[in-house]
């Protein structure tokens, strides 16, 4: 099983593999936003022991996270969002969920200066629920009722990010550049467009509204 | 004739008002943007600019139809007008005819060569059609109105690169750099971005030395770290540079310890040559070390050791995973199994493993989880025993069912095992048994929609549609416009429309089978468009590399299986139509085929079928009178007029229909055989020879000896010995030159089939391709073909499949039923659990 960045032909498999395993889908376009306004964010494996059919076959995808930046940061406080992650019932056990997370987290640190990344996941999510508070260090912040579509509340979850940014500083490689990271991202405020996605509102956001809306929003606010 | 009247004639007052038209229509305020423009007309009935705003506005309010005829209206009003030929334009686009548009814009722009907004419409357009030159030009004159904005610049160099001018797109953005004042932060994450993708071309000319020079030097701090090492490593690897490459590569495979490309990379820096068994499995056997929880460094070893390196290694790996339980295991190592050795290996390990011990008779549902790890170990063994023993290329399926009774019994909530023998129930031709077992599954664990998944697929593998929709509606949002389904559509479930098409294929229903590809084909339209308004986002975005790597993805989008899948079944269903012209109405005899009746049956089993079919509607008008329903935006959704796919089926001209999907085939998926064979049956009935030659050729050259080809290869012949015209004396020439390569004139026909048999005669679906040429070259050793067939159930490798086919071959054939009874017996005795041979036996 591969870990590698998710490139927009992976898309339909992602979807795909979204929609078998999930009840919160998006269409393509929505993919589509993550993968190109934040290509470094979003991680997929790959099956790559698979046998092709036809020439044509795509990877296999048996897992993904996708992942962004929150576009209207409060109080310019650069934090990335875990929109979806999900791996197949198939490949679970391997520990793909937690490989795909820390490549992710460790990009919003090193691309974007994020100093925490968010999620919700369902009450009743119990494996889910200990992956992202037991294995990668996540805490509760709240309980936002009702979150999901079905009615079910969500733990909204936060990760402080600061700790892996010490450690990422503190590895040669960065040792040998020697310059600060610590404030990167603070400039890209002014540059954000306006994406309205409060947190409620974020399932509607990729079933509803996707990407089209946003984008005519962001055009006639420039125009 | 008076001179059309614009905007500076009309008066103060309607001036302001048709400014107002325009913010209402920008801020989409339509109803009160009409009013302000029929205010407008009051005055001025004719002025061209309002009509065509008015236009405008009613498009966007759904109304196309009344919009085109207004906007010509305004258009011959004012044909010097550029707000009229830009709502032109604008029309167009929304209607999807770009190539219309782009004319309707470039007049526009002739009346209007400052307009920014135009340019900009125009620009989209172009690339979004693969207009290269013309979108070069398009940012040029862009860039040239605004040179102070980067993106402009950078939109120029994306439109030098896609158009394969990598030395003036290198240019366009080194010229933007020289204006800088200084090397911007590190924080810029747009000049970041600019820099790598420089770095991109410079490495796409070729120049790798000055690639790696240009990335040591600008790209020394930037944040995107993964791309710079990914850059470095290439480019040293690429010059040589094996040592520094190697060093990158460990630092890549430090990040990140579970992506072949970087081990891949590593390799051949350190200069190890694939043979060099005893160096790579010191490699990963450091790696493996290191990373106590990786899986690359241990199962990589696996592909290329052999004998007892290999099976110490697999003993190691196989018991880590079982150990462990983890489901995935046999996923991850059937790929070894076309190499004998090592799959006699792996299965000597791993009945070793699972025979230790008698399993532990589970108390009824008193034990959740195995008792030890112990127990585990086993039971995940014998998991793995029953996916090994249900493999096509170590198939046994009484022994698979065996073990995973076996499985089952220690552990009987296990979703994982449930489903296993699910697939062995599949695999043994009994897919209602199958997906009853996957429904037991699924039950065992309501709240996941993986398992709920597989139940649903099941149900449609049972052709059991409505029960799988019935599972699916559990986790769709089933207030969508057409319910659970309508969700699916909108959730673009492309795998679910998949096989609800093919199931409805399986049963006959060749409407809403054909409805379902069409869906298919229609999300391929809508992924295509998605591209659309990223032309714009990404550049204020800034990720270009990205966006460049999804504009040359889009380029061959429907290369991808989902779309060929889907658009081969749909070009079947018209050239059954066109074939079998009656069936355009054999939706109505619901699942029963119209060939085997006669036609007092035929008729009144159709008018049995359509008073149901009508009590039917009606039910569903009244259902519909309820509400009217809402889209995803709130807004009317459009009615489909066609649920069932009922006018699909009567188009008069199937072929053309076909024609829409073999062109996309053969442009995409031309290495795809299946492709080039559902071509060649279309351009054979259109009488399209050449054409049909030409995927006789590309099927040949990626299969010589592929039994459908073979086949076709004979009908080819006959059509052309038996033409009611001659053909033109040059097509005569080229077929008979390029068609002497695949078959010469000369051959004896007969001997040239026998030949193919005798080459193949132990596979089954190539007797079957020899027994049927033997039907076509001589129609009276029908007798024989019949008798013959059933020799093919006897043969070693023969398939359910194969024997599936042979059965639609008897029926093709027309056989007597006697025929067919002696086949059902002797393919029932070979795979006594398959329903398609249970009905006449019982």
């Amino acid at each position: 099983m591969d870990i590698r960045v998710l490139k927009p032909a992976d898309i339909p498999h992602v979807q795909s593999t979204n929609i078998t395993n999930l009840p919160e889908n998006y269409f393509m376009k929505y993919y589509l936003y993550h993968a190109l306004s934040w290509p470094q964010l979003s991680y997929v494996a790959v099956d790559v022991s698979r046998p092709k059919k036809t020439p044509y076959d795509p990877p296999k995808i048996v897992g993904y996270v996708l992942a962004k930046m929150e576009e209207e940061p409060v109080n310019g406080i650069q934090h990335g969002h875990i929109t979806s992650l999900s791996v197949m019932r198939t490949h679970r056990r391997l520990g793909l969920a937690e490989k795909l997370m820390r490549q992710s987290q460790r990009a919003m640190v090193e691309m974007f200066g994020a100093q925490y990344v968010s999620l919700h996941v369902r009450m009743s999510n119990i494996a889910a629920l200990r992956l992202y508070r037991d294995t990668l260090g996540f805490e509760v912040e709240k309980v936002e009722s009702k979150y999901y579509a079905d009615g079910e509340d969500a733990y909204s979850m936060k990760m402080n990010l600061n700790p892996l940014r010490e450690q990422l500083e503190a590895d040669e490689d960065y040792a040998d550049e020697g310059e600060e990271v610590g404030d990167v991202g603070k400039k890209e405020k002014k540059k954000e467009d306006g994406e309205q996605g409060k947190t409620k509102r974020k399932v509607k956001l990729g079933r509803g509204l996707g990407v089209g809306e946003l984008v005519e929003r962001n055009e006639s606010s420039k125009a | 004739m008076a001179p059309p009247p614009s905007p500076q004639m009309l008066g103060s007052k309607e001036r302001s008002l048709f400014t107002q038209v325009v913010k209402n229509y920008e801020n989409k305020q339509y109803k009160k943007g009409l009013k302000a423009a029929d205010q407008i007309l009051r005055r001025s009935p004719n002025h061209g600019d309002t009509i065509a705003m008015k236009a405008l506005i009613i498009n966007c309010q759904g109304n196309a139809e009344e919009a085109f005829a207004l906007a010509k209206v305004a258009l011959k009003l004012s044909m010097k007008s550029h707000v009229c030929w830009h709502v032109y334009g604008l029309l167009y686009r929304s209607a999807k005819d770009f190539e219309e548009a782009i004319k309707a814009y470039k007049s526009a722009l002739r009346l209007e060569p400052e307009s920014q907004q135009i340019q900009k419409d125009l620009a989209l357009l172009q690339i979004q059609t693969r207009d290269y030159q013309g979108y070069v030009q398009s940012r040029r004159a862009i860039l040239q109105q605004r040179t102070s904005w980067r993106q402009n610049w950078t939109a120029l160099a994306i439109a030098q690169h896609l158009a394969g001018d990598l030395t003036n797109a290198e240019r366009t953005l080194s010229t933007f750099e020289e204006t800088l004042k200084g090397v911007p932060p590190k924080t810029d994450i747009e000049h970041a971005e600019a820099v790598l993708y420089k770095n991109v071309i410079i490495a796409e000319m070729g120049e790798t030395e000055r690639a790696l020079e240009h990335l040591d030097a600008a790209a020394k701090n930037n944040p995107d770290r993964t791309s710079v090492m990914e850059l470095r490593a290439n480019h040293l690897l690429t010059l040589g540079r094996k040592e520094e490459a190697a060093k990158v590569y460990r630092m890549l495979l430090a990040r990140n310890p579970e992506y072949r490309d970087y081990f891949e990379g590593l390799q051949s820096a350190l200069g190890i040559e694939k043979s060099d068994v005893k160096a790579l499995k010191n490699l990963y056997g450091d790696y493996a070390k290191q990373n106590p929880r990786g899986d690359a460094a241990r199962r990589i070893p696996l592909d290329f050791l052999e004998g007892g390196d290999f099976r110490e290694a697999a003993d190691q790996y196989l018991r880590h995973m079982l150990h462990k339980g983890i489901p995935s295991t046999f996923a991850n190592i059937k790929a070894l199994y076309p190499d004998t050795s090592k799959r006699d290996a792996i299965l000597e390990l791993v009945e070793g493993y699972a025979a230790g011990e008698a399993p532990p008779v589970a108390n009824g549902s008193a034990e959740k989880q195995p008792n030890s790890d112990k127990d585990l170990f086993k039971i995940s063994a014998r998991y793995f025993l029953a996916q090994h023993y249900n493999y096509h290329l170590s198939r046994d399926l009484n022994k698979a069912m065996k073990y995973i009774d076996e499985a089952i019994e220690s552990v009987p909530e296990s979703v994982d095992y449930h489903m296993a023998k699910a697939r062995i129930l599949k695999h043994y031709g009994d897919p209602k048994k199958a997906a009853e077992m996957m429904e037991e599954a699924r039950e065992l664990d309501l709240r996941d929609r993986y398992i709920n998944t597989k139940a649903a697929k099941y149900h449609l593998r049972n052709n059991d549609n409505e029960a799988a929709i019935q599972i699916m509606s559990k986790f769709t949002r089933n207030e969508a416009h057409g319910g659970p389904l309508g969700d699916l559509h909108d959730m673009q479930c492309v795998w679910y429309i998949t096989e609800d098409g093919e199931s409805y294929l399986r049963q006959g229903k060749l409407g809403l089978a054909l409805k379902r590809f069409v869906s298919i084909s229609s999300i391929f339209e809508i992924w295509q468009e998605d591209q659309f308004d990223f032309h714009s986002f990404s550049l204020r975005k800034g990720p270009i590399r990205a966006y460049v790597e999804m504009v040359r993805w889009e380029d061959h989008l429907r290369e991808h299986p989902f779309f060929s899948r889907a658009a081969i079944s749909a070009a079947k269903i018209y050239v059954k139509l066109y074939d079998q012209p009656h069936l355009a109405h054999g939706s109505l005899i619901n699942g029963m085929n119209g060939d085997h009746m006669d036609s007092a049956e035929r008729k009144k089993a159709e008018k049995k079928a359509r008073k149901e079919k009508e009590k039917q509607e009606k039910a569903e008008a009244e259902k519909k009178d309820k509400k009217a329903a809402l889209d995803l935006n709130g807004e009317p959704k459009k009615e489909d007029k066609d649920p069932k796919g009922e006018l699909l089926l009567q188009t008069s001209e199937p072929l053309l229909e076909a024609m829409k999907f073999i062109t996309l085939l053969l442009e995409f998926s031309g290495r795809n055989i299946q492709a080039q064979q559902v071509g060649f049956e279309v351009f054979i009935r259109r009488k399209k020879f050449l054409l049909a030659l030409r995927t006789l050729i590309a099927s040949h050259a990626l299969s010589p000896t592929d039994p459908i080809t073979h086949e076709q290869m004979f009908r080819f012949q006959q059509s052309l010995s038996k033409l009611s015209e001659p053909l033109s004396p040059k097509a005569m020439q080229v077929i008979n030159a390029e068609f002497n390569t695949l078959l010469p004139a000369s051959t004896d026909l007969t001997k040239h089939n026998d030949e193919f048999l005798q080459r193949n005669h132990n596979s089954a679906s190539h007797v079957q391709g020899y027994l049927k040429v033997r039907q076509l070259i001589d129609p009276s050793s029908k007798e024989k073909n019949q008798q013959d067939i059933i020799r093919t159930l006897a043969l070693d490798g023969s398939s359910l499949e194969d024997a599936v086919r042979g059965l639609d071959m008897l029926e093709e054939w027309k056989a007597e039923s006697r025929y067919k009874d002696d086949y059902l017996v002797a393919a029932h005795e070979r795979w006594p659990e398959a329903s398609a041979f249970k009905q006449k036996v019982d």
